[in-house]
């Protein structure tokens, strides 16, 4: 009884210091790694930050309108926003190393998955912000377009351009991550095909009105051409 | 930049003294009456020089060219004091590039230099006021004087030309420090040797192609120092414009090509302060013009929706104060319609950040020019206000406030100017700066 207890002990003391030697020095050398790169992380931050007053940035953010991408009128803090960025780049690298440290199939497979997913998750962030600048832009074009025309509900009409224009963003990025391609796809088709329907069933039923305003539109714009004919 | 039929025109006609231009576009009603009128000017004031009268066409499909081969002063009925020696040649040519005022002006220059004119004038196709004399007020100062540009001076009711009146002139006055009344007027004379620099230049392919080329004219002459003078030509009566034309499109190309021009003169409006009359030529007389009806709701409205719906656009461009001001008048304005004014310095601040904005934010630069357009209308709806019971001379007196008020301001504008990206400047109240008189 007492060797059998023995020799469980022994086992399981043996089972433990195989797991300890096989998963404790990569443990080891992953912590080290990890707050190496944490420090070198923190270091590049407070360098970059330092050393970058970062004006042509700034100058750039501003000027390609990037600053106004989330409608601020005041630019970016681009400094800490690169910074920041780096600093994650960085630390993500290490934990990569890290976990390659520890040589398993999990651990290579969780590696590689990240390694082959980055570059095409970094493409579709870029088309996603591509997309977001360019809904703003448009967006705003269309406001601006509405007002000065004397449409109605010109903000409306801009959030319908900017909503547009990002949904064909996303459905490109998911199309590019190969992520619900198809599902994505459907709803693009079908929202195209209902504004389609919507716009003809709406102009099939306004066409009266309109004319009738247009008249008058046209008659007020008769009164009204003499000035505006000399601005 | 010259067509093929152009250069047949040139190689058949050789030489001419003078070249007289007419932008046109759908002007059958009215440009018989200019081609005639700029015939028998250079018959009458210059007969012993020779000229070309030169349409160029942007594609008219009302019968404009046939109506300019058609025009003539072969009428027993009309009496010159002087015989002409040379004929006056008359052609009619399409031109080629981006639809325009600007690309018809490209090809008549291009024209009198390859003709060798000594002096070239330029007139609107739809005048209806246009009288032979305006030939010899417009070449005589560069023939005989040494001139090398010269604007023209009108009569005009008080309401005609706001954007010259709100915008154009001040700013161009208070920029550059001459007193050009009618920076944008569009009958001009001109010397070879500022045709030669207006050749040079490439930027035609900009607003300049359109209605930007009026003021890129009178810019690049006075801040490039050639010797400015104005010509007074009476009363300015002109048909109505391509109804088609876009009023926000027109106040973007002008205003922009102000701004644009801005940057590239910035050495040379930064050293000035005040401003000085310009040389005048012609008897000045007052005139009967035709009254302009006015829509005031309209532009009262185009503020206040501007406003409701822009105000972040304007964030882009305007000072925290300036918007504070901004909505105080909007309130204003909407609640007593017809008891509000936009005031001389909210406008003056309200152009000069704009100008700054343009210089700062290049990709919002279209965006920025065209959220003007309610300001715009929401400072002619002001002034229409103001001026109502007003004669002509007084407007005019209200106009010259206006003009020192953006005087006035340069310092604020210099010191805008030079602040870093995106750094609001504090609110600087104008300094009373000297004004040559």
């Amino acid at each position: 009884m007492i060797g059998t207890l023995r020799e469980i002990l022994e086992q399981s003391w043996q089972r433990l210091a195989g797991t300890a030697t096989t998963y404790v020095p990569p443990l080891v050398a992953a912590t080290v790694i990890v707050l190496a790169a944490w420090l070198i992380a923190a270091a590049v931050r407070g360098l970059f930050l330092r050393l970058t007053r970062m004006a042509r940035l700034d100058r750039f953010v501003v000027e390609s309108g990037l600053s106004s991408l989330l409608g601020r009128t005041r630019p970016l803090e681009t400094a800490p926003l690169v910074a920041g960025v780096i600093y994650w780049l960085i630390l993500l690298i290490g934990l990569l190393t890290g976990l390659s440290a520890f040589n398993t199939a999990l651990t290579n497979k969780m590696v590689e998955a990240v390694v082959f997913l980055l570059p095409k998750l970094f493409a579709a962030g870029l088309i996603l912000l591509a997309g977001v600048w360019l809904g703003q832009y448009l967006g705003r074009s269309a406001l601006i377009w509405a007002v000065n025309e004397g449409l109605p509900h010109p903000r409306r009409l801009a959030a319908g351009v900017r909503v547009l224009v990002v949904f064909v963003s996303v459905v490109v990025a998911a199309d590019h991550l190969n992520f619900a391609r198809t599902v994505f796809l459907a709803a693009f088709v079908l929202l195209v095909g209902g504004l389609v329907l919507a716009g003809s069933i709406a102009l099939g039923l306004s066409a009266h009105g309109a004319l009738r305003h247009l008249r008058e539109t046209a008659r007020t714009r008769e009164e009204e051409k003499s000035l505006w004919d000399h601005l | 930049m010259l067509t093929e039929e152009a250069r047949r025109a040139i190689s058949e006609i050789r030489k001419a003294d003078i070249v007289v231009g007419i932008p046109s576009y759908n002007n059958a009603r009215t440009i018989g009456h200019v081609v005639r009128a700029a015939q028998a000017g250079l018959a009458k004031y210059f007969p012993q020089l020779s000229g070309v009268i030169i349409n160029s066409d942007g594609g008219s499909k009302d019968g404009t060219r046939e109506e300019v081969l058609k025009a003539s002063i072969e009428d027993p009925r009309l009496l010159l004091l002087a015989t002409p020696l040379l004929p006056v040649h008359r052609l009619s040519l399409p031109y080629h590039g981006i639809p325009g005022k600007g690309s018809a002006f490209r090809m008549i220059f291009a024209m009198a230099r390859e003709l060798g004119a000594r002096a070239c004038a330029v007139v609107d196709a739809d005048l209806r006021s246009i009288t032979p004399e305006w030939m010899d007020l417009l070449l005589r100062p560069v023939l005989h004087a040494g001139y090398d540009f010269v604007a023209p001076y009108y009569h005009r009711h008080k309401y005609d030309g706001t954007i010259t009146n709100s915008i154009v002139y001040p700013l161009t006055r208070a920029l550059y420090g001459l007193r050009v009344r009618q920076p944008i007027g569009g009958d001009f004379g001109i010397s070879a040797r500022l045709l030669a620099r207006y050749l040079q230049r490439d930027d035609w392919e900009t607003d300049v192609a359109r209605y930007g080329i009026d003021i890129w004219m009178t810019t690049i002459a006075i801040a490039e120092g050639y010797q400015v003078c104005q010509s007074f030509l009476g009363a300015k009566l002109h048909d109505a414009k391509d109804p088609a034309a876009d009023l926000s499109a027109m106040l973007q190309q002008v205003v922009g090509s102000v701004f644009t021009l801005m940057r590239e003169y910035e050495r040379v409006w930064r050293a000035v302060r005040g401003s000085r009359p310009v040389d005048l030529f012609g008897f000045r007389f007052d005139v009967g013009l035709d009254p302009i009806p006015v829509n005031l709701e309209r532009m009262r409205r185009a503020l206040l929706t501007g406003y409701r719906e822009l105000r972040e656009i304007w964030a882009m461009a305007l000072d925290a104060e300036t918007l504070r001001d901004l909505a105080t008048l909007c309130r204003r304005a909407e609640a007593e319609p017809r008891d509000w004014r936009f005031p001389d310095d909210l406008w003056v601040r309200t152009v000069l950040e704009f100008a700054c904005a343009h210089r700062r934010l290049p990709v919002e630069r279209g965006h920025l020019l065209r959220s003007l357009t309610p300001l715009y209308l929401g400072r002619v709806a002001s002034f229409v206000l103001e001026t109502e019971h007003m004669i002509s001379a007084e407007v005019e007196e209200r106009i010259e406030q206006l003009c020192l008020a953006f005087e006035a301001a340069k310092p604020y504008l210099v010191a805008r100017w030079d602040s870093a990206v995106g750094t609001p400047v504090p609110h600087a109240q104008p300094a009373p700066v000297e004004v040559r008189k």
